[in-house]
């Protein structure tokens, strides 16, 4: 649950005789990440004929894709035991062929007809850019001293400048431009041609290809070239009539061609990373452990002489060869996608979805305390997870209802419902509320403080899950001396102390700091040890770790840095704690935007003072939830995940027939 | 400055916990006394490469998957480098890391071109795909699909969506007539750069400063080693020089580039920008050996305006920028020090183009 799920490492010996049922069993269940071991064959035999046959079946499956692309026919995917064993390429060959040939003459008259119509477009889009030019063009052919290149170039203006600026004398127009192209003309000498002539090419400038027939103004021939197009378009349609009839009489005989080829293709691409002995095939992979029993009888009843080795993955040391496959727990797919934006988890490493899980909504909510848009919010999230509304946020709609739900919850510790507070609620509903806990509004200063307790909670968490991490993976060095290791844990709390003798009895001076500074011991003579101990942390680990030198680029520069260290640590440590105050401050916000739009709605219940509300609601949901999620994701980021959570993780892509299947 | 400190506070702890993980000048200088390639690998394998060198067994060591799993680290920076900072900075970073995407869309062109000269039993995807730099999730490029589509026209008909598209469309044309894949690298190449700098200038304050100075080094060391390269190599003509450089940098300007065009003082405009590199005249006597060492040259100027980056106020887009280059140099030097032991070149010969043992002069 708070680690990746536990790997085993798996190595098979599997006869040759039952090659293809034993790949059909490792790729048909989802749960084998292979690992190519294709480097284990035998040089005497030879290049693998599994690569050469893998190309063929791919060829093979193209040739089926693009007879369904032209009669518009599109892929159907079928479970992954609908599917006998591979196919033989000279059984299924024939039924291709007999519907390539019958589609053929529809099928290259269409193409020839869109080659046409490309064609033609082409020289319509040539001339289009010189289509107000007013002169006969064929007569920049005739001129016997100009030189004139006329043409396309990337719409740059600094490549333009590059090409005007060329020693040789010249004029260059600009003649249009969009956002792409620029339609230029360079004129000079034709004694400069060839100097002409190599800057344009040297400058991507692309000479219009005029036909040779062309004749007349630009305008005349542009309408000539429509005309053209309209007549090729009416042909290609007719053209496609007739191929969708084609498309219907051989539609299930394709699907199911293509499915064949499509598996085989996906199995011998498999097995062309088999390491492939005499006799034998060696195949190496990763499987979840809770899969590699059933997996295992899978196996046994598909060769009764294939050899299992199995070996757990350990969590401690370094785990970069081992495939990530987090738990798939549909509940906190939207919470898992946010922490693998920041990075994947490796295998040894705590997985923080769970986390996250917590503390994402719960912040969210502090920050949004509205016990009315938290519903609202909530039923919106539910709507868009089922795609009923807004299916574009469907990946987000468990997360929005999660955070709507905090956020109804601090609405009622807040006492505020749809931007009613207070004596406005009995004014306006006429119902009782009040604040279960205390109104941000009233309480500015005591919720910001909260807000920094709050923070420093969490962060002692990071701390401490930093630690559980580097013990696991026994890196002691950064246990002791890393960033978060213990020194600078204990440098934080000494700097907590600090911190309370500097804010001192203000209303936002932490309790928690204070609490700390009430314990009996000498933080004034451990403030500069940890301090110390911070500042020359490279030089322990470089000890603890056996590096060497212990010091480089001089001591002088080593003291330097070290310090800078020390100093970045401190500003760190303070802007992190204080980051988490726009908790209590979009608390507070939130009460204020309402206030703003009762202020515009006036005082009379009329019908305008409702709709001015409901489009302050609808807003405030809108665009401070937007801005909230903005800010809970950069606590998450900056100031949580980034204490304990590396990432890097390598992602488990187990062999699969059918891409549907669902991710572990 | 207080959105600078909270903003850079986590990259750039993170980016100076990996920069101590950088080898020193005398780790290179150590590496570099191996006696063959297996004792590099071995050698290796005791440094912060060691965990992705660890993965591969003796069976697959060969220089090839070495050098591949060295990148992977560059690759995994520049992922947590992309991921950690601010977000104003980001399409910069992007823009930097898609160089190395650049690099593979060029091997997938010139693999194209020359793939019916292969041995035809090993597939051409899988000889390709063992060059290409482990870009991940952040490419755009349909790599495989190119490579299978077997002509260039069609597979640049897949670069449609990619940001590559417009400036292909533009140099297809040349590529039609010319049947040579030297346009299609140029227009990218300038593309490229133009992006990076816009990006770079797009950013304000000290992140602007910062990026400028680490950027237009890199931009200036390119732009200036074309136009030499392209005036003194390959013979080109001022007016096509002029359009395949760029005319902007941090050091070297406009008038430099176009003075070298139009067959001016190379070695005067090169100590005039850069004081510290001398004998650019003995270099350029001889282009074919002495192009690649003033390239080298260059290369360690860029070095030290990045090592110079973490020097002062670390609050800004060039430490993560600095640290990113350095790692890119360090790979390459590696790489030198991977292909020289496993063809067994002797030291003197590979030595002299190490970047980071000249830290220790």
């Amino acid at each position: 649950m708070f680690f990746p799920r536990e790997m085993t490492e798996v190595e098979l010996i599997i006869p040759s005789k039952d090659l293809v049922a034993v790949t059909k069993v490792l790729s048909g269940r989802g749960v084998f990440h292979q690992v190519d071991s294709a480097f284990l064959g035998l040089e005497s035999l030879g290049p693998s004929t599994w690569q050469e046959k893998a190309a063929n079946y791919s060829t093979f499956e193209r040739r089926i894709q693009a007879i369904m692309q032209t009669l518009g026919i599109a892929e159907e995917q079928k479970g992954s035991t609908e599917f006998d064993t591979i196919v033989e390429l000279d059984t299924v060959r024939p039924t291709l062929e007999r519907i390539e040939s019958e589609v053929k003459g529809a099928s290259d008259k269409y193409g020839a007809e869109k080659k046409r119509l490309e064609a033609l477009e082409a020289q319509l889009k040539q001339l289009e850019p010189i289509a107000h030019l007013n002169f006969e063009v064929g007569g920049l052919r005739k001129s016997d001293h100009l030189h004139s290149i006329l043409g396309v170039m990337k719409a740059d203006t600094k490549v333009i400048e590059r090409l005007d600026s060329i020693r040789v004398p010249h004029v260059l127009f600009e003649l249009k431009r969009d956002a792409k192209d620029a339609v230029v003309w360079l004129l000079g000498s034709k004694n400069n041609s060839d100097e002409l002539e190599r800057a344009a090419k040297s400058a991507f400038l692309n000479p219009l290809t005029l036909p040779e027939e062309f004749s007349g103004t630009p305008q005349q021939a542009v309408e000539k070239t429509r005309k053209a197009i309209e007549e090729s378009k009416q042909k290609g349609f007719e053209l496609e009539s007739q191929l969708s009839k084609f498309g219907g009489a051989h539609k299930a005989e394709l699907q199911k061609l293509w499915w064949d080829a499509h598996v085989s293709r996906l199995m011998a691409d498999a097995i062309a990373r088999f390491g492939q002995l005499r006799h034998t095939y060696v195949v190496v992979g990763w499987v979840p452990s809770a899969d590699m029993k059933l997996l295992s009888e899978r196996l046994k009843q598909a060769s009764k002489e294939i050899l299992i080795e199995a070996v757990s993955a350990e969590r401690t040391g370094h785990h970069e060869h081992v495939p990530v496959a987090l738990l798939n727990n549909k509940w906190l797919k939207p919470i898992q996608n946010l922490v693998i934006t920041y990075g994947r988890p490796s295998y040894g490493e705590l997985d923080p979805t769970i986390l996250v899980a917590l503390t994402f909504p719960v912040l969210y909510g502090a920050m949004f305390g509205d016990l009315g848009q938290g519903l609202v919010m909530m039923l919106v999230g539910y709507l868009s997870h089922k795609k009923i509304f807004m299916k574009g946020l469907s990946s987000l709609g468990l997360l929005l209802v999660y955070c709507g739900f905090f956020a109804s919850i601090f609405g009622a510790l807040y006492g505020s419902i749809f931007g009613f507070e207070g004596h406005l609620i009995e004014e306006y509903l006429h119902f009782h509320f009040e604040p279960l806990w205390l109104s941000p509004l009233e309480n500015i200063l005591t919720i910001l403080g909260f807000a920094i307790d709050a923070g420093i909670v969490i962060l002692l968490f990071s701390y401490l899950l930093s630690l559980f991490n580097m013990a696991r993976a026994r890196d002691w060095a950064h246990f002791w001396f890393g960033h978060t290791g213990i020194i600078a844990i204990c440098f934080y709390i000494c700097f907590l102390t600090i911190l309370n003798g500097l804010l001192g009895t203000t209303p936002i001076a932490p309790k928690i700091a204070a609490a700390i500074s009430r314990i009996p011991l000498p933080f004034n003579i451990l403030t500069p040890i940890f301090a110390f101990g911070v500042m020359f942390n490279s030089l322990f680990r470089n000890i603890a770790e056996g590096h060497r030198p212990l010091i480089e680029g001089g001591i002088a520069m080593y003291f330097v840095t070290s310090f800078m260290d020390l100093f970045e640590s401190v500003i760190s440590m303070l802007s992190n704690t204080l980051s988490f105050v726009r908790v209590g401050a979009f608390a507070v916000a939130h009460g204020g935007l309402s206030l703003a739009f009762f202020s515009l709605a006036g005082e009379e219940p009329t019908i305008g003072f409702w709709l001015t509300l409901l489009i302050g609601n609808i807003f405030i949901i809108g665009f401070e939830g937007l801005i909230v999620y903005i800010q809970t994701m950069r606590l998450h980021y900056y100031e949580i995940l980034g204490k304990f959570f590396h990432g890097g993780g390598m992602r488990f892509e187990p062999l699969r027939l059918n891409s549907s299947q669902e991710e572990a | 400055m207080a959105s600078g400190v909270s903003g850079y506070a986590a990259i750039g702890a993170k980016v100076r916990a990996r920069y101590s993980d950088l080898l020193s000048p005398q780790d290179i200088s150590r590496l570099s006394d191996s006696p063959d390639f297996p004792s590099l690998i071995s050698s290796l394998k005791n440094t912060p490469y060691g965990p992705y060198l660890a993965s591969l067994k003796d069976t697959e060591l060969t220089p090839r998957r070495a050098i591949q799993q060295l990148r992977h680290r560059l690759a995994d920076s520049y992922s947590s480098v992309v991921q950690m900072s601010p977000e104003q900075t980001r399409p910069l970073i992007k823009q930097l890391y898609r160089y190395f995407e650049l690099g593979n869309l060029k091997a997938v062109l010139r693999s194209i071109l020359t793939v019916s000269s292969w041995n035809p039993d090993v597939g051409a995807w899988d000889r390709v795909r063992e060059v290409l730099f482990p870009f991940g999730s952040f490419s755009t490029l349909p790599a495989q699909a190119m490579v299978e589509a077997g002509n260039i026209p069609a597979a640049v008909e897949l670069l449609k969506g990619t940001p590559y598209e417009t400036t292909m469309s533009f140099a297809m044309k040349r590529f039609s007539a010319e049947q040579n894949l030297f346009p299609l690298e140029v227009a990218l190449d300038l593309d490229y750069w133009r992006r990076l700098w816009a990006e770079a200038k797009k950013l304000s304050g000290l992140d602007r400063e910062a990026a400028t100075k680490i950027v237009g080094a890199l931009l200036d060391m390119n732009n200036l080693m074309w136009a030499i390269r392209y005036k003194v190599y390959h013979k080109l003509s001022e007016e096509e020089i002029v359009n395949y450089t760029l005319p902007f940098g941090f050091r070297v300007r406009d008038e430099d580039i176009r003075a070298i065009a139009a067959g001016g003082d190379i070695a005067a405009i090169v100590a005039r920008n850069f004081p510290s590199i001398s004998d650019v005249n003995a270099l350029l006597e001889h282009p074919q050996a002495g192009l690649p060492k003033l390239e080298v040259q260059l290369k360690r100027q860029v070095m030290k305006q990045c090592t110079a980056a973490f020097i002062g106020n670390p609050f800004h887009i060039g430490l993560p920028i600095a640290y990113l280059i350095l790692s890119d140099l360090e790979i390459q030097d590696l790489i030198v020090m991977i292909e020289a032991k496993s063809s067994e070149v002797q030291d003197d010969d590979f030595r002299s183009v190490l970047l980071k043992t000249s830290l220790l002069n």
